[in-house]
């Protein structure tokens, strides 16, 4: 038995950055000479993410083939809205209402292994195979990780260090702040031996399992490139550039380098035989400016911020991921800085706060048009160029925990929640923010050659994975297999089969069928998350 | 998570803490029982007690609403020892009348 299907996630990764990283320079090797290899062998296209291009609602939809609207995961931060209080939780695997391509692919018989993805912990109760979650603290991972003893027997990988290894939710809290010059430099090189952990958790369990369905997600790639786009960017790299800046560019490089070589690795151990497949969640770009959409709210009147408590609780409150709002007062408001939506505060009974139900269309669309007269006075161009309706974007039986509106900024930056002028200011130097656009290549026997094909959506990757591990595809997935990834005489021999549709195991659609015990569990959550702060 | 269920609430709430904290590096002369604060003594940050909430969850098979154990009169009390989470479970056990 041997690997049949193996897939590279990597986080962010965008072909601005890999097309010039994979190309001969200065007649010498490209910095990813596999990749490059890949690229002239293999068939690739772009990737279009999920509306807001962020890492859960995007790898959750690349796990499951289905929209946010259908998964219902939005964001890393949960909230339900209480009448006058407002109660924020962690987004985790149970928040997931659809089957995710580890179940399907192991209900039918295929052995699979997940390294690192988001929203695999807790992992499910049975499953044909490993898992080892990604963004869980170290402290955590052993009881995340499935089945029991695969944490146990990763310990006998030379130099395995879990607190190497796994999130740390201080550190990574970070990759949007503007920081000095050591600490980006320290921030670059924090990631290079995680990576290299990871590697050797991939590289030991295919030797040892050898899995139909191979996947490990490289998250360095993303976190990088927050603090050190300026570095990486081609198109960034002229003019007169500091000895800082080429010592960053090529610690950079350094990270891509050893990206390469672990991704030869990985396929050469897999064999001969495998179908190799490479996603990103999304693109990247750069952010040049801030835009503080709860202070601009709030000059419109939606938003009303509460004063922050003395000393060090409001420098924590201040500093903390959620928008810190009087919920007596605010109508509409900027949940965090990940989601770039709009909620409106619906009054579910009378007296409660938030407007009349029978006011929404009108609230809304004052609202946007609030949004769209946001503009630069210089320019008059707008700062949030499109803004759309929850209906537009996440139709499905998620929806209602949606944002009610979705905003793409300018720069495609993300917002700030903070209570700070001026609304939009310019960021003391760039940094790097997530594009719609992704990368999608495949590589291998049965692959075609040397293709480019035209724009590719997130929610296809697990169609694609499917087919390639002979599954056939379920009727209900959003994706379809892009059929010209692969040889007419590979299709020939593998027709694409639809099947029968996911199963949504004991999940359920939990909007609507949630138990009071359920919703006092969540309620638990979503307090203690205040706690944190 | 599910072996971790032993036949009483108290019983389980340190198996399971003592199952979290196995590889943390606490002093391993430390016996955890009754009075054992998460915060004081096991060093559990807000993360940690999330979970903790979660794996009590998993080994019983349900979901206990933890807010009534972790806020009194809309403030978050201070630390929470596993005797007063052992006591939380069996009420809600008792008052639903299953078995411990």
């Amino acid at each position: 038995m041997s690997v049949r299907t193996l897939f590279i996630g990597m986080d962010g990764a965008t072909f601005t950055v890999l097309d010039d990283l994979t190309r001969a320079a200065n007649g010498g090797e490209p910095v990813m000479p596999f990749l490059s290899r890949v690229f002239a062998e293999g068939t690739r296209a772009k990737l279009r993410s999920t509306p807001n291009p962020l890492t859960p609602p995007a790898w959750v939809s690349l796990m499951t083939g289905r929209g946010p609207g259908h998964h219902g995961v939005y964001d890393f931060i949960r909230a339900e809205e209480r009448g006058d209080e407002v109660y924020f939780t962690l987004y985790d695997s149970r928040d997931c209402r659809v089957e995710t391509i580890w179940s399907m692919a192991s209900r039918q018989g295929k052995r699979v292994c997940a390294l690192n993805f988001p929203f695999t912990a807790p992992p499910p109760s049975e499953l044909n195979g490993f898992i080892v979650p990604g963004f869980i603290p170290w402290r955590h991972l052993r009881r995340n990780s499935y089945p029991d003893d695969i944490y146990e027997r990763l310990k006998s990988i030379p130099e395995f260090d879990p607190q190497e290894l796994a999130w740390d939710f201080e550190r990574e809290k970070q990759s949007g702040d503007e920081l000095s010059d050591e600490d980006r430099e320290s921030w670059v090189r924090y990631h290079l031996p995680r990576e290299r952990q990871w590697f050797k958790v991939a590289q030991y369990i295919m030797h040892e399992e050898q899995p139909d369905l191979m996947a490990v997600l490289f998250d360095g790639v993303d976190k990088l490139q927050h603090q050190a786009w300026p570095y990486v960017d081609p198109n960034l790299q002229h003019g007169e550039l500091s000895g800082f800046h080429q010592r960053m560019r090529e610690l950079s490089l350094s990270y891509y380098r050893q990206l390469d070589g672990f991704i030869e690795q990985l396929v050469t151990a897999a064999g001969p035989n495998v179908q190799v497949f490479f996603a990103s969640d999304h693109g990247f770009t750069a952010s040049t400016e801030v835009v503080r959409i709860n202070a601009y709210l709030a000059e419109k009147g939606y938003v009303h911020f509460r004063e922050l408590p003395e000393g060090d609780a409001g420098k924590r409150r201040d500093n903390s991921y959620f928008a810190f709002l009087d919920w007596n007062k605010t109508i509409a408001y900027c949940r965090t800085p990940s989601c770039n939506g709009i909620t409106i505060r619906v009054a579910r009974k009378p007296g409660e706060t938030g407007i009349d139900p029978k006011d929404y269309d009108k609230v809304r669309n004052r609202l946007i048009r609030d949004l769209e007269d946001l503009k630069d006075p210089q320019t008059g161009e707008r700062i949030i160029t499109e803004i759309y309706t929850r209906e537009e974007v996440f139709p499905g039986s998620a929806m209602g925990d949606a944002p009610d509106l979705q905003m793409v900024l300018r720069d495609f930056g993300f917002v700030s929640v903070r209570n700070i002028q001026p609304v939009v200011q310019k960021r003391n130097y760039v940094i790097g923010t997530h594009h719609p656009d992704g990368v999608f290549m495949a590589w291998g026997p049965g692959i075609e050659a040397g293709k480019v094909l035209g724009k590719r959506h997130i929610t296809d990757v697990t169609s694609t994975l499917l087919y390639s591990l002979g599954l056939p595809v379920p009727s209900d997935l959003e994706g379809k297999v892009p059929t010209a990834m692969f040889t007419a005489e590979y299709q020939a021999k593998h027709p694409l089969k639809i099947g029968e549709p996911t199963r949504s195991g004991d999940k359920g659609d939990r909007g609507e069928t949630m138990d009071d015990e359920e919703k006092q569990q969540l309620m638990a959550q979503l307090q203690m998350l205040g706690y944190m702060e | 998570m599910s072996s971790l269920k032993k036949n009483t609430p108290i019983d389980t709430v340190i198996a399971v803490a003592g199952d979290i904290t196995q590889d943390w590096g606490l002093d391993p002369g430390m016996k955890l029982g009754p009075e054992t604060l998460l915060a004081a003594d096991l060093e559990f940050t807000s993360i940690d007690i999330i979970q903790f909430c979660v794996a009590l969850d998993q080994a019983y098979g349900r979901r206990f609403g933890f807010q009534d154990l972790l806020m009194k009169e809309g403030s978050y009390i201070g630390d929470v020892s596993l005797g007063q989470f052992a006591d939380f479970i069996d009420s809600r056990l008792q008052a639903q009348g299953a078995p411990a």
